[in-house]
Formats: C-alpha cells, structure tokens, sequence
C-alpha cells in the first residue's frame, strides 16, 4: 500500500511543477498564443532563469563537492530569495532579448528553427562553460528558501502555496496586460503586421517587447524551479522541455491564459503519474487470486522489457495530444476558435 | 604543416557536408511542395541508421551484407515517409503551415520515443571495419570516407537529374511554384506529394546511414540532435531550394570542421548557427534565392 501514503507528498510535488509550468506555459502563450511568434527556443529562458538564481546563491565553491564554478554570490537566505528570483526574471528576459534581437523579425520558420537551433547552443554553452555553470555535474547547493527553520513536510506546502501565489500574480497581471491596449497590439500583429505597420506600429519592437516578457516570465519559473529542487542540471534543460510546454499551452488552448494553466497541470499530472505504472502493476498482480497471476504477464508480453519504455511511452503520449489537438480541436479546452483561425495561416 | 592541416580540415569538412548534404536536399525537397519545415525529419535520419544496423544484424531473420541491408532500410523508410504523411499530414494539409509544423513536432516525439521505447538508449553500430586512413593526393582518408562522398556527390546528381530530366522532377517544380495552377493544369499534386515524401524520407535515412558510418555509434536521439545541422544547411541555402541546400551543407560542413579544429571541439552545432544567423541577417532569404 505504499502507493497511498505516498499520495499527499505526490499532489503537492505535482501541483508545484504544475505552478511552475503553468509559469512557463503563461510565457510562451504570451510568444505563440498571444504574438504568433514560434518560439521553439522556450527552455533557454526557463534554464537562464534557474542558472541565475543558482549562482546568485549558491554557496562558495569551496564548501561544494565536485564545484568548478568561478562565481558566486552567497546571499544569504531567506531575504535573497526575492533579488534571486527577480535575477531569475531579468536574466531570461535579457537572453529572450539576445535571441529576438536576431531572430525575431524573420518568418514563422525561420523563426521555428532559429529559436530551437539557438536553445541548443545555448544548452551547449551550459554544457561546457564549467566556470560560470559547473558543467554537467550542476549546481548542486541552491539553498531552499526558509527550509532550515521548517520541517520538510511544512516546507513543502509553504513552497507550494509560494508557488500557486506566484502562478496567480503573474496570471492576473498577464490578464491585465494582454486586456490592455497592449494586448490589443500584440493581437494585432498577429492577426496581420501589415495593418499594424499602416497604423505606424513598429512591429519588430512589438515582437521584441513579447519575447522579452515572455522570458522573463520564463527567466522567474526557472528561478522559483532552482530554489525548489535545490539542484540545477544541464539534463533537465532539453528540449523536450519546450514542447512539453507547447503540449500544455495547445491543449488548454493558445491564447489563453486560463487554457495555459490548465493545460500545463494537465501536462504535468500526467507526466509524473505514469511514474506509478509500475507500481499499480505489481499491486493489481500481487492482489490477483493465484489462478489468475499468469494473465498480466501474457497480456504484457510482447512489450519490449527495457527501462526507458515507459518514459518513452509517455512522450508518444504528448505526441499524439499535439496530433489530435491540432487536428480536432486547435482552440483547445478554452482557446477561442476565431484567435486560432488568425493564427493558422502567415508566409 | 599547417597548411596541410588545414586542407586535410577541409576535406573533412567536405565529407560531413555529403551526410548534410543528402539531409538537407530531402528536407528543402519536402519543403517545396508541402510548404512546412518538418521536424519529424530527423526520425528519417534515426529510423535509417537503425534500420540499416537491424537488417544487416539479421533481426528480421535473415542477416543481409551491409550494402544491402542500407538500401533496404532507405526504400522501408521511404515507405514510412509516405504513411506518415498520409496519417498525418495529408487530413490537415488544407490548413496552412502552422498547424502542419506543430504537428510535425508531435509525429517526431511519436516516431523517436516508440523506437526507443522498443529498442532502449544503449548505442548502436553499424558493423563497419575500422579502416587505416591511406594517402589521397595528400589527403588521409579511409575507404569509407572517400564512399561517403561518392555516395553524397551521386545523390546530388541524382537529385538534379530528377528535378530537371524527369516528368516527376518537372511535376515537382510545378507544384513547388503554384500548387493549384499544377492542379488546373493537370498534375496529380496529391500524388506528387506523396512520392516527394518518399523521396525525402529516403534521402533522409541514407543521410542518416551516412551519418552512422561516419559517427558511430548512435542512440536514438541521433537525428533529432542532428536536425538543428541539416536546418542550418537547409536555412542557409534558402529553404526549398535544392541546389542552396547542397552549396550550404558544404559550407555548414566545413566551418564546423574549421571551427572544431581550430576554435574549440566543444560548440561543433554553434559554428553551423553563427554563419547561419550571420547570413540570415544580411540576406534573410538565404543565400540562394529564386526557384528552383
């Protein structure tokens, strides 16, 4: 029965990677769902985010194991979590203005592959750059904020509520932005920079204003994500990361921010239960009356015995959601059919 | 010294150009007449590679000598290019680019993490001697390396004379550059569709045989990792263009071989990016502009 105790430590880890997705997933909503922009580059910000708060915090390398990091600031907790995380915020934001700075005038596909292509780099700069980012190994010692004056039960919940607290506030001030006559311009780029140009708008700059929020709402989900695990790994920045994004943002329906939120949770609760396959396995087979224990081993045969099938399973999973969202419903659970109609079609 | 260092460099550089080079065209033919940049595209690469390496190792009961097992391998992923674009592509092909290319992004997690799922992370190889590099008008090289080229250069060949020789070729063309006056003026353009898809599929598990050859082993994430190289070749050349595809999977090829040697080993994708961004800024319709 160990599946069940384990259920309240489950929800509250699922619903504080779901806080922190919905984070990421609000941020690129203001990319794709809101500008039209592909950003298929949205792991740089959230990795640049997480970088930056490590190495405002972590301690001198010289109290870490394996640490070939050259800098570090030490601030000491709990008051440097707030200049972390707007470290974190402003970081992203300034690689999502690098990035756009280059790229983010060109086509839909350029655009697509500019961003992938410049994530990868970026994620080889991490790789290598042991100095500024200990290499592969990762910053191990991120401090959990308040953690040393509470016990791990109560941490977990206060972080949670940290969390949930954070995903509203930059919901309602992206509600409010996106309602804005600010909004109302992002909409019109996307639906035609044309017009937007007639009426004397620089489009370019629009764009580069989006990306930049978008990053840093990125840049600060990668903060919250560094001081919640306590760890930052190259590994957890790939691009998988991205589309598992995407996947939450087109099922909970470009455009929005509501749909975003919902379909980032959706995203990670499922992702993170599939873990239990195995254990729902092994107690259903150990609960089987004897006569039937040969049945699940039959039925299950023919699936290839390896470790990595089941996670690989899970991202055939989120393959097939992006196939049939887009194909039976491209507004998603609570997009409007008329805001995705505007953005199917630019060359 | 270093002058020879330097060539032998660059005829390095020329050698991994023919493995984009073969992904590359592929890609930029797909793109021509379906109008989207295919993320799936790397999966050829893999589905190639691994494919080549289970024939050859008899996992379908008989063992084929690699020669064999390779064609195989393209023609069964040529197939599989078809039936991907027919499950996939074809039911949503009226809706414009966008939806196209993010669906393009799912059939790519579908394809890479199903075979891995079936076959694990571990690496493979293609069953390929280790080979002394010999002498070539002062180039070393293995055997494999100067076939790698032949096969790279005969594809180009290929290519060109389909693309200018043949009715496919000049159906092609003519969907590429309007799709509906091909329809008005006949072409069966679902048609040319699908036996593009082939085509490309194909080229791109031979690119990604190629790619074995020279980089074994492999994992299944190989094409994936590998798709920014072939967009970069692709972008550089302007996208649907067939023979800027070519010229820039030669010029991707040997600056990151340039770069590797005498920057740092460590950003081999970076190089392949900078000169693509370089170019994308000057002339951001890539350096071969005009039809093909």
């Amino acid at each position: 029965m160990a599946l069940l105790t384990g259920w309240a430590a489950f929800l509250v880890s699922v619903g504080t990677i779901g806080c922190i997705y919905g984070l990421l997933t609000l941020g690129l909503n203001v990319h794709y769902g809101y500008t039209g922009l592909l950003n298929f580059g949205h792991v740089a910000f959230f990795a640049a985010g997480a970088y930056a708060s490590a190495i405002v915090t972590m301690p001198p390398p010289s109290e870490v194991t394996n640490a070939s990091y050259q800098i570090w600031f030490n601030l000491p907790m709990p008051y440097a979590f707030p200049v972390s995380l707007a470290a974190a915020a402003v970081v992203g934001g300034a690689l999502a203005f690098l990035i756009g700075l280059t790229s983010v005038r060109l086509g839909t596909h350029y655009l697509a592959i500019a961003t992938f292509a410049l994530a990868g780099v970026f994620s080889d700069v991490l790789v290598n750059e042991a100095w500024l980012t200990n290499g592969s190994f990762g910053m191990n010692s991120v401090p959990k904020p308040g953690r040393a004056m509470l016990s791990a039960d109560v941490w977990q919940l206060s972080y949670l509520l940290f969390a949930a607290g954070s995903l509203l506030a930059v919901y309602l001030l992206l509600e409010r932005l996106m309602n804005a006559p600010f909004g109302r311009l992002l909409k019109g780029v996307r639906e035609s920079e044309a017009a937007a140009k007639t009426l004397g708008k620089d489009t370019n700059v629009v764009k580069l204003k989006s990306f930049v929020i978008g990053g840093m709402v990125a840049g600060f989900a990668g903060g919250v994500y560094a001081h919640y695990l306590g760890s930052v790994v190259t590994a957890q920045f790939i691009p998988a990361v991205t589309f598992t994004v995407y996947a939450g943002m087109l099922l909970g329906g470009a455009a929005s921010n509501t749909g975003a939120v919902v379909g980032a949770f959706t995203v990670v609760a499922f992702r993170e239960s599939t873990r239990f396959i195995t254990t729902v396995y092994n107690w259903i087979q150990s609960t089987l009356p004897d006569a039937l224990s040969g049945v699940l081993p039959t039925v299950f045969s023919p699936l290839p015995n390896n470790p990595s099938f089941i996670p690989s399973m899970r991202f055939v999973v989120i393959g097939v959601l992006f196939v049939l969202v887009i194909r039976y419903r491209p507004e998603g659970l609570f997009g409007d059919p008329s805001e995705i109609q505007a953005l199917g079609e630019e060359d | 010294m270093v002058l020879d260092n330097l060539i032998q460099t660059f005829v390095f550089g020329i050698v991994e150009g023919s493995v984009i080079a073969v992904g590359a065209v592929g890609l930029t033919l797909s793109y021509g007449v379906t109008r989207f940049i295919n993320f799936a595209y790397g999966e050829f690469l893999t589905y190639g590679a691994y494919l080549a390496v289970f024939i050859a190792g008899g996992l379908f009961g008989v063992s084929l000598p690699l020669p064999v097992a390779i064609a195989v391998a393209v023609l069964l992923v040529g197939l599989l290019g078809v039936a991907v674009s027919r499950v996939f592509f074809e039911p949503i092909s009226h809706r414009g680019a966008l939806p196209l290319l993010i669906t393009s992004i799912g059939v790519s997690f579908i394809l890479r993490n199903l075979l891995q799922g079936w076959v694990g992370v571990d690496a493979r190889q293609l069953p390929v001697p280790l080979l002394r590099r010999k002498d070539y008008f002062g180039v070393q090289l293995t055997e494999l390396e100067v076939a790698v080229i032949v096969v790279g250069v005969v594809t180009m060949l290929l290519v060109h004379l389909l693309l200018q020789r043949t009715m496919l070729g000049k159906r092609m063309r003519a969907t590429s550059g309007n799709r509906s006056l091909a329809e008005v003026a006949g072409i069966d353009t679902q048609r040319v569709v699908r036996q593009t898809w082939f085509i490309s599929a194909a080229a791109g598990a031979l690119s990604g045989v190629l790619y074995a050859i020279l980089f074994a082993p492999f994992r299944p994430g190989v094409g994936f990792a590998y798709l920014i190289v072939i967009f970069a070749a692709t972008l550089l050349g302007g996208i649907g263009r067939p023979y800027g595809a070519m010229l820039g999977a030669f010029i991707i090829g040997i600056a990151m071989n340039l770069g590797s040697a005498y920057l740092s080993a460590n950003y081999t994708r970076a190089y392949a990016f900078v000169i693509l961004v370089a170019v994308l800024l000057v002339r951001p319709e890539g350096i071969r502009g005009g039809e093909f």
